[in-house]
């Protein structure tokens, strides 16, 4: 076990892509202390900014008012790393394996271009949440990303695969040009929900403002609902037993691409023969 | 995909304004570049070019149309995205096509001029970039313009003013390849729109110094914007005292460009123009102080010292 305390509070961004159990693990703690982090443009040794205790180790706690520390868990592909507070932006970008938890809220590109693992966020997240980075022909391609909070605008930006499940509400374009994978809203979106979408698919428990460009198909049960239902269970994100069981109107779209992208929304009054 | 306003005036058949009211804020467009003027395949002129205003309201520019849409506030994403499936031969129904507040009709019309034409030209303004959804929105206008090469040739060009804003992306362009919101703290250019751009580094207060140089966000910027700007230290270039100034620390007061300081200023279309000024100035020029901070940071010690231990992670 590995603890790190933030020693005071920020005022330039901290990019410390070095806190992965991929880089800490094999370290002894003297190798650990003088590891480099940016601190705005100066490079600086981490024990200059953290409290270090303990080995190298593939948990790893990180403490304090992180906020502006960004790229925890970059490219980790093992391991598990505890967020005790907030973080910065870009935690668990990259990320190829391992679970990252947070235990406050996070901010913008919260697992960005992942590919694998899991991420969990207690609190809420940012914008561009499991996103593309600019310029990047597609966002999250594997793994899961659970916000406990609402999170921002285009979250899932241009996925291709993996789950991403938020159980507060979340702003404009989510899903937007999305390509693959699932996203679950469990507290609905603002507006333009799935936006130029390719294929993938967008559950929401509440009724949705669609864009004009989503044409309307039947109401049924999706026979994957209990799978994904017991899976998110499992990781401790559970689902409102009568969704799981109930009538969808499944929209499809968008009609601009042309893309068969669905977005199924939740009848909770209506009762399925 | 875009051109210069030489081609435009030459060339361009077909015309559309999309949020901004050239009328009255561009009020040399229509008769330079894009209406009046007779060009070279175009020789009757006004005659031979169609022109559509895309707006909230009837402006002053309105006038200046042959056919003005007015799309309902905020559904300018969605109007976009409906002419991008009537462009594919896509279906829309009528009812959603309502909400943007024009008809389906007009909107398939529009489609249908618009795949008609020569030469497009889909100019876009503030009305666009700057209402909610904003970068999204003139992606649209981007990408329809784009995708319309499929049937013939159309172009799309922002609305630019303020001065030589365009210059300050077209240099940044090519000498770090990305036009804004770049940061350069790891000593190679980073870009991330929403991270490093000056609305959202200031917001979220992750500067901790700041020098303007021929702009005033003391005038444009949200309020805690402004009261990080207060905060921390800021550094003011101006001819004249602009907000901004009242607020910084240290103003310089410059000579003005093209009146009497040389220089370059990028049209909207990205054309060079040389600055010959006229008058003289008893202030320096913006690029004058510029050397002189460059040269006295240069004269400081690096800040890498710190000798490099442990893993390195790119």
């Amino acid at each position: 076990m590995l603890t790190l305390t933030l020693k005071e509070s920020l005022t330039v961004p901290l990019e410390a892509e070095i806190l992965t159990p991929d880089v800490l693990a094999p370290l002894p703690h003297a190798d650990v202390r003088a590891l480099p982090v940016m601190l705005g443009k100066r490079q600086l040794r981490l024990d200059e900014m953290f409290t270090v205790e303990g080995e190298g180790s593939d948990d790893v706690e990180i403490r304090g008012d992180l906020t502006k520390v960004k790229w925890i868990g970059r490219n980790m592909t093992r391991g598990r790393v505890r967020v005790v507070g907030n973080v910065g932006m870009h935690v668990g970008a990259y990320m190829k394996g391992g679970s990252i938890e947070v235990t406050g809220n996070a901010t913008d590109w919260v697992g960005g271009e992942m590919s694998g693992g899991i991420i969990h966020v207690r609190g809420n997240a940012g914008a561009q949440l499991g996103s593309a980075y600019r310029g990047s022909m597609s966002g999250i391609s594997g793994g899961t990303i659970l916000v406990e909070g609402s999170a921002g605008i285009e979250i899932g930006m241009r996925m291709k695969r993996g789950l991403i499940a938020v159980r507060g509400p979340v702003r404009d374009f989510a899903g937007l040009q999305m390509k693959g994978g699932t996203i679950v809203l469990m507290s609905g979106a603002e507006q333009r929900t799935g936006a130029w979408m390719q294929r993938g698919t967008i559950i929401s428990l509440k009724p949705l403002k669609l864009m004009p460009t989503f044409a309307t198909a039947c109401v049924y049960n999706p026979s994957f609902m209990g799978l994904y239902a017991k899976h998110l269970a499992s990781l401790g994100f559970a689902l409102p037993h009568e969704a799981i069981a109930g009538g969808y109107q499944r929209h499809i779209g968008d009609a601009a691409v042309p893309g068969k992208g669905e977005i199924l929304v939740w009848q909770p009054k209506l009762q399925l023969p | 995909m875009t051109c210069t306003l030489g081609e435009v005036k030459n060339r361009a058949d077909f015309i559309i304004y999309w949020g901004g009211n050239p009328a009255e804020c561009h009020p040399r467009h229509f008769t330079r570049y894009t209406l009046t003027q007779k060009g070279k395949f175009l020789p009757r002129g006004r005659k031979d070019r169609t022109m559509v205003l895309v707006d909230i309201r009837e402006t002053m520019s309105a006038k200046a149309a042959d056919i003005f849409l007015q799309v309902r506030p905020g559904k300018d994403f969605e109007m976009l995205t409906i002419l991008r499936a009537l462009v594919k031969g896509q279906t829309v129904s009528a009812e959603a096509a309502a909400e943007t507040g024009l008809t389906l009709e007009q909107l398939q019309d529009l489609v249908n001029r618009m795949k008609a034409a020569k030469f497009g030209v889909l100019f876009f303004g503030m009305g666009l970039s700057m209402t909610r959804g904003k970068h999204m929105n003139s992606a649209a206008a981007l990408i329809l313009a784009a995708e319309l090469n499929a049937y013939t040739k159309f172009v799309a060009m922002p609305m630019r003013g303020h001065g030589n804003v365009t210059g300050a992306d077209v240099v940044m362009r090519y000498t770090f390849s990305y036009p804004f919101g770049i940061s350069l703290t790891r000593g190679y250019p980073r870009f991330n729109p929403g991270e490093y751009s000056t609305i959202d580094l200031l917001v979220r207060g992750d500067n901790d110094a700041t020098l303007v140089l021929g702009a005033d966000p003391g005038a444009t910027m949200p309020k805690p914007a402004i009261e990080h700007l207060t905060r921390t230290p800021t550094i003011v270039l101006d001819p004249k005292v602009t907000h901004t100034s009242r607020l910084a620390r240290v103003h310089i007061t410059t000579s003005v460009a093209g009146i009497s300081a040389p220089g370059t200023a990028y049209r909207m279309d990205e054309v060079p123009m040389p600055l010959r000024p006229p008058l003289k100035s008893p202030y320096p020029s913006d690029e004058e102080v510029m050397k002189k901070i460059v040269a006295a940071v240069q004269k400081k010690p690096a800040w890498y010292p710190v000798t490099r231990t442990g893993a390195q992670v790119t």
